[in-house]
C-alpha cells in the first residue's frame, strides 16, 4: 500500500528522446499520470509514472530502453499554505534524507511526490499517517 | 626445473649462439629462396654484412602478405620430400598462410614445447589432457609432441563436447589442463553445474593456456575457477606455432627461448628497433628453423621485452602477455592505446557492462575521443549523480591508467552500430579525412 511505482528512463540528449519513449507508451495504450525530466549536459532521466508500469517495462525492454522502477510516495495537496513545508519538517526532525521531490496534478488539487531511501520507505509511512497527512493509495 | 641448461645460461653465451645461427639462416635464406635474394640486391645487402646481432636491423622484414604471396609452399627452402608436416592459418580474410616443417623443424619444436610443459611443472609423472583442436591448426599437435617429449601421458581430447571432455578429465584424472582460456572457463562453468564443490573430482594442478589475447583478469577467473597454476603460452604458426615462451611460476612475463627465436620491438610505423622495455610491435626471426626460415616476421602483436633475471634462474628475455595488435592501434594527442588498453578499463569499472564504443575524432588540431558506453539496466539509476560518477569514474580511470582524455557518454542500450551482429568498436573519423 502507498508504494508508487515510478519508471525511470534513460533519455540520451538528442532530439527525438522522448518522443521515442512517448510514442511506445502511447501505442500500447499506457496512460502517462505523470512525466518529469531531469537532465544533465549529456543525458537525461525521464521519471514517469503510468497505469501499468509492468506492462510499460516490457514494451520499453524489448525497444532497448533502460530503465529502472522505483517506489515513490504522493501525498494529497491540500489547500492551505504551508502543506509541503509540514511533510518536509516532519522528515527531517526524524533524520529523514529526502532524494527528490515534484508535484503533479490530478482530479483532485494535485500531490508531492517524495523519493526516499528504499529502506526507509515504511518508516516514513509510519510517521506521516501518525501525523494525519493525507497520503495516496493511488494518483 | 628447466628442461634445457641453455634456458639459465650465460646472456654471452646465448648471444654468441645467436650470431652464428642468424648468420646461417641470412645465407641460408639469400641462397635458396628467390624472393630474399632480390629483396637484398635491391638494398646491396650480402650475407656477409651481417657481422654483429646489431646488424640485424639492416635485414628486411616479413610480413602475412608476403606469405599469401607466395601460397602455398614458395618461401620453403627445401624440396618437398624433406618436408614432414604442414599446417595452416584459419585464413578467414584470404588465403590462409601455410608454413611446413623438416622432421629437424619438428625436433625444434618438440624441444621448444618440453620446455613450456616443464615450466609449467609438468614431467613424465603427469596426465595432459589437450583441448586444444587437432588439425590444421598449431595448437592440438604442438601441445601434443610436446607432452609426449617430456614423457607425459597425453589425452589427446581436442576441442569441443565439454561434458564428455569433463568426464575424460575426472576419469582419467589430468593433472595438467592444456586449452585456450576461453574454452577452459566454459569447461569450469559446466563442471560448477554438478554443485559448488565440483573442485574435488579433478587432479589439475596446472594450466597452459594460449592462442588467444588474455587480460590479466581472465588469467585470475580460470585459474580460480580451476584451482590451479596459470601459465600461459605464445606462440604463431609463421615461426613455429605454440612453445616460443611461457611463464614461469615467478611471474606473468613470458620467457621466450632465444636459442632458437631472435626476438625485436619495433615502432609499427616506422620500423625503428625500440630500446628494451618500451612496447611495440614484436618482431622475431625464427634462428633454427630448415623448412620455412623467415627473417624479421611481422607479428602484429604488440608487448614489450626485459632482459631483467628471474627468480626462477632463467636467463632468457621475457615478454609482456600481448596487449594489442598493431594494426588496432590509435595515436590519441601522440599518446598511442590499444583499444584491449581501453577495453580492459571499462571492464574493469563497477557495474559497467562491455558494450562500448570508441570513437575518435578531430576537431580543430586537437585529438578527440569518445567512448560510448551503452546503459544497462545494471548502471541504471534513478538519480543523475550516480549515473555520472559512472561517467567520472570511467574517465579518470582512463586518464590514470592510460594517460588519456576520453569523454564518456552513456548511450542506450543497443544504440551501437554493429556489422552482422559483431559490435563495432573503433570508429576512427579522422582516417576519413585523409
Amino acid at each position: 500500500m502507498y508504494r508508487i511505482k515510478q519508471l525511470s528512463i534513460f533519455v540520451e540528449n538528442k532530439t527525438g528522446q522522448i518522443t521515442d519513449v512517448t510514442t511506445i507508451l502511447s501505442q500500447n495504450n499506457l496512460s502517462i499520470k505523470s512525466i518529469n525530466l531531469i537532465d544533465s549536459n549529456d543525458f537525461g532521466i525521464l521519471r514517469v509514472i503510468v497505469d501499468d508500469e509492468q506492462k510499460a517495462k516490457k514494451v520499453l525492454d524489448n525497444a532497448g530502453i533502460s530503465l529502472k522502477i522505483s517506489d515513490v510516495f504522493a501525498v494529497a495537496i491540500d489547500d492551505h499554505i504551508g502543506s509541503f513545508n509540514e511533510v518536509v519538517t516532519l522528515l527531517s526532525s526524524k533524520n529523514i534524507n529526502i532524494e527528490y521531490t515534484y508535484t503533479i496534478s490530478n482530479n483532485h488539487n494535485g500531490a508531492f511526490i517524495f523519493k526516499v531511501n528504499p529502506n526507509n520507505f515504511n518508516q516514513v509511512i509510519d510517521i506521516l499517517q501518525k501525523n494525519n497527512i493525507n497520503i495516496l493509495k493511488e494518483i | 626445473m628447466t628442461w634445457n641448461k641453455i634456458e639459465s645460461a650465460r646472456r654471452e653465451d646465448i648471444e654468441k649462439v645467436q650470431l652464428s645461427r642468424l648468420k646461417d639462416t641470412v645465407e641460408r635464406v639469400y641462397s635458396l629462396t628467390p624472393f630474399y635474394k632480390e629483396k637484398f640486391d635491391e638494398i646491396g645487402l650480402k650475407p656477409e654484412d651481417i657481422t654483429s646481432l646489431d646488424d640485424i636491423s639492416k635485414l628486411p622484414f616479413t610480413t602475412k602478405k608476403d606469405l599469401r604471396a607466395h601460397y602455398p609452399f614458395g618461401l620453403f627452402t627445401v624440396p618437398m620430400n624433406e618436408v614432414v608436416r604442414v599446417h595452416s592459418s584459419s585464413g578467414t580474410t584470404g588465403k590462409p598462410t601455410v608454413v611446413g616443417y623438416t622432421k629437424a623443424d619438428m625436433d625444434i619444436w618438440d624441444e621448444v614445447m618440453a620446455r613450456v610443459f616443464t615450466m609449467a611443472g609438468a614431467t613424465s609423472e603427469d596426465i595432459v589432457h589437450n583441448g586444444y583442436g587437432y588439425g590444421l591448426f598449431t595448437g592440438g599437435l604442438g601441445f601434443h609432441n610436446g607432452a609426449e617429449k617430456i614423457g607425459a601421458t597425453i589425452i589427446p581430447a581436442s576441442g569441443g563436447m565439454t561434458d564428455r571432455q569433463l568426464m575424460l578429465m575426472r576419469d582419467f584424472g589430468a593433472t595438467i589442463l592444456a586449452a585456450t582460456p576461453s574454452f577452459s572457463l566454459h569447461m569450469a562453468e559446466v563442471a560448477k553445474k554438478t554443485g559448488s564443490n565440483y573442485l574435488k573430482d579433478y587432479k589439475l594442478k596446472a594450466g597452459i593456456f594460449g592462442a588467444e589475447p588474455t587480460s590479466s583478469g581472465l588469467k585470475k577467473e580460470v585459474s580460480e575457477a580451476w584451482g590451479i597454476d596459470y601459465h600461459e603460452v605464445y606462440g604463431l604458426s609463421e615461426i613455429i606455432g605454440p612453445g616460443i615462451g611461457c611463464n614461469c611460476k615467478e611471474s606473468e612475463l613470458l620467457h621466450v627461448f632465444e636459442d632458437h627465436f631472435y626476438f625485436e620491438i619495433i615502432d609499427s610505423q616506422t620500423g625503428e628497433v625500440k630500446p628494451e622495455g618500451e612496447r611495440g610491435e614484436l618482431v622475431i626471426t625464427p634462428l633454427t628453423k630448415q623448412a620455412l626460415p623467415l627473417l624479421r616476421y611481422r607479428t602484429g602483436d604488440i608487448t614489450s621485452i626485459t632482459k631483467e633475471p628471474c627468480k626462477c634462474g632463467r636467463t632468457m628475455l621475457r615478454m609482456e602477455s600481448i596487449i594489442g595488435r598493431a594494426d588496432d592501434m590509435l595515436i590519441i594527442s601522440g599518446v598511442n592505446v590499444y583499444p584491449s588498453q581501453i577495453e580492459h578499463v571499462i571492464a574493469n569499472t563497477e557495474g559497467v557492462t562491455l558494450n562500448y564504443q570508441i570513437i575518435a575524432e578531430k576537431k580543430g588540431h586537437l585529438d578527440k575521443l569518445e567512448i560510448h558506453v551503452e546503459v544497462s539496466d545494471d548502471i541504471m539509476s534513478d538519480s543523475l549523480g550516480e549515473m555520472a560518477i559512472i561517467k567520472k569514474n570511467i574517465q579518470s580511470a582512463l586518464l590514470n591508467n592510460l594517460y588519456i582524455n576520453a569523454n564518456v557518454i552513456l548511450v542506450q542500450p543497443r544504440s551501437l552500430a554493429r556489422s552482422e551482429g559483431k559490435a563495432i568498436r573503433i570508429i576512427d573519423k579522422r582516417k576519413e579525412n585523409v
